[in-house]
């Protein structure tokens, strides 16, 4: 959960429901969370009338650099995912130890099949 | 046709995504370590097929995809294992389990380094398809398949871990796979998830390095682009959640 450490490295305390929650409900704190969030999902669910709003909403807002930058991040974790959820790794030790309480506080153990704690 | 134009994409592209995009398409028309050239792009056609798959809608929209039985809408000749592996980890990824897993290599029709090899292929191309519906872009054709051999190299570290697939360990990383990561430090697994295909790590590396952050910045949470860190880490978080990703 690197959004976490991004904010204490920066000096923010961002609240993480966002990520769990969506555009809907965003409260994180970051600049621009709605606007990010719902391209986000936009993305992900690939209706093609919300990605068009979203994308309109990130160049309005954001600008055209930002645009690839958000769908450039976006399609780096829809890669990431794949990966892990194809080869059944287990969570790191190391990211599994400094997670706890936001894994617990997000109830991601939904996400979790047999085998993915270390 | 090996290289990706973005001169019909409605917004400027950076020149090292667009550099690491081409690169992507070239190695893979290429024959890799398991597949030739032609299965590749073949393991590729697939990829884009598989979100109009009639199956593949159906268990997406069921309680569990294990309830629904049936026969994906395929656009290739590879094995039906091939083929359930592509069109499952593009359309539902977060309920794939051991079982299945398991299951599916049973058949037979494919080994541990053919399946890590798909993966790779899959994810390449779902996430630059990705990319390019996400600024508006048009998919860029598929390249044309290169001649050649399969090289048919298997890391003689890998090893079956806790995942389902053999790994490079993390202290394995030397000789031919010492550019992989540094085998003295701290390496994820999901870095290590397809090093049974070394050249899918260093495939993740490139793009991971343009779409996301460069390896050895990745601690450094004040570095950022256009967005600033913690914007790029809502939008990986939410995608992770959205997908239901555990990782």
């Amino acid at each position: 959960m690197l959004l976490r450490a991004s904010g204490e490295a920066t000096g923010q305390a961002f609240d993480l429901h966002a990520v769990t929650e969506g555009a809907a409900m965003a409260r994180s704190g970051v600049a621009h969370e709605e606007t990010l969030l719902a391209f986000t999902e936009a993305m992900v669910s690939d209706e093609r009338e919300a990605l068009v709003i979203a994308r309109t909403r990130v160049l309005d807002e954001l600008g055209p650099e930002a645009l690839v930058d958000a769908a450039a991040v976006a399609s780096n974790f829809e890669r990431m995912v794949r990966i892990a959820d194809a080869t059944g790794i287990p969570l790191d030790s190391f990211l599994d130890e400094g997670t706890v309480d936001i894994r617990a506080e997000l109830h991601l153990a939904r996400f979790e099949s047999p085998g993915n704690r270390p | 046709m090996t290289e990706i134009s973005c001169a019909t994409a409605p917004v400027p592209v950076r020149d090292d995504l667009l550099a690491a995009h081409c690169r992507a398409w070239q190695r893979l028309a290429r024959a890799g370590n398991w597949w030739t050239g032609a299965e590749r792009v073949a393991i590729a056609a697939e990829v884009r097929h598989a979100w109009q798959c009639s199956l593949c809608k159906a268990r997406k929209a069921a309680l569990s995809p294990y309830t629904i039985a049936g026969t994906h809408d395929s656009v290739s000749q590879l094995s039906a294992s091939a083929v359930e592996v592509i069109h499952r980890v593009v359309t539902d990824p977060g309920r794939l389990t051991q079982a299945w897993f398991e299951k599916t290599m049973a058949a037979g029709e494919l080994t541990d380094a053919q399946y890590v090899e798909i993966v790779d292929v899959v994810v390449v191309v779902v996430s630059i398809d990705s990319f390019c519906r996400g600024i508006g872009g048009p998919l860029p054709p598929l390249p044309t398949p290169a001649a050649g051999e399969p090289s048919r190299y298997r890391p003689a570290t890998a090893q079956l871990e806790a995942a389902w697939v053999p790994m490079i360990p993390v202290q394995g990383a030397r000789g031919a796979e010492a550019d992989l990561w540094d085998a003295a430090g701290r390496v994820g697994n999901v870095i290590r998830a397809l090093s049974l295909v070394p050249d899918a790590v260093r495939q993740l590396m490139d793009l991971s390095t343009t779409h996301y952050v460069p390896r050895d910045r990745l601690l450094d949470f004040t570095w950022g682009r256009s967005l600033s860190r913690p914007q790029m880490e809502l939008i990986a978080g939410r995608v992770s959640a959205l997908r239901g990703c555990f990782y």
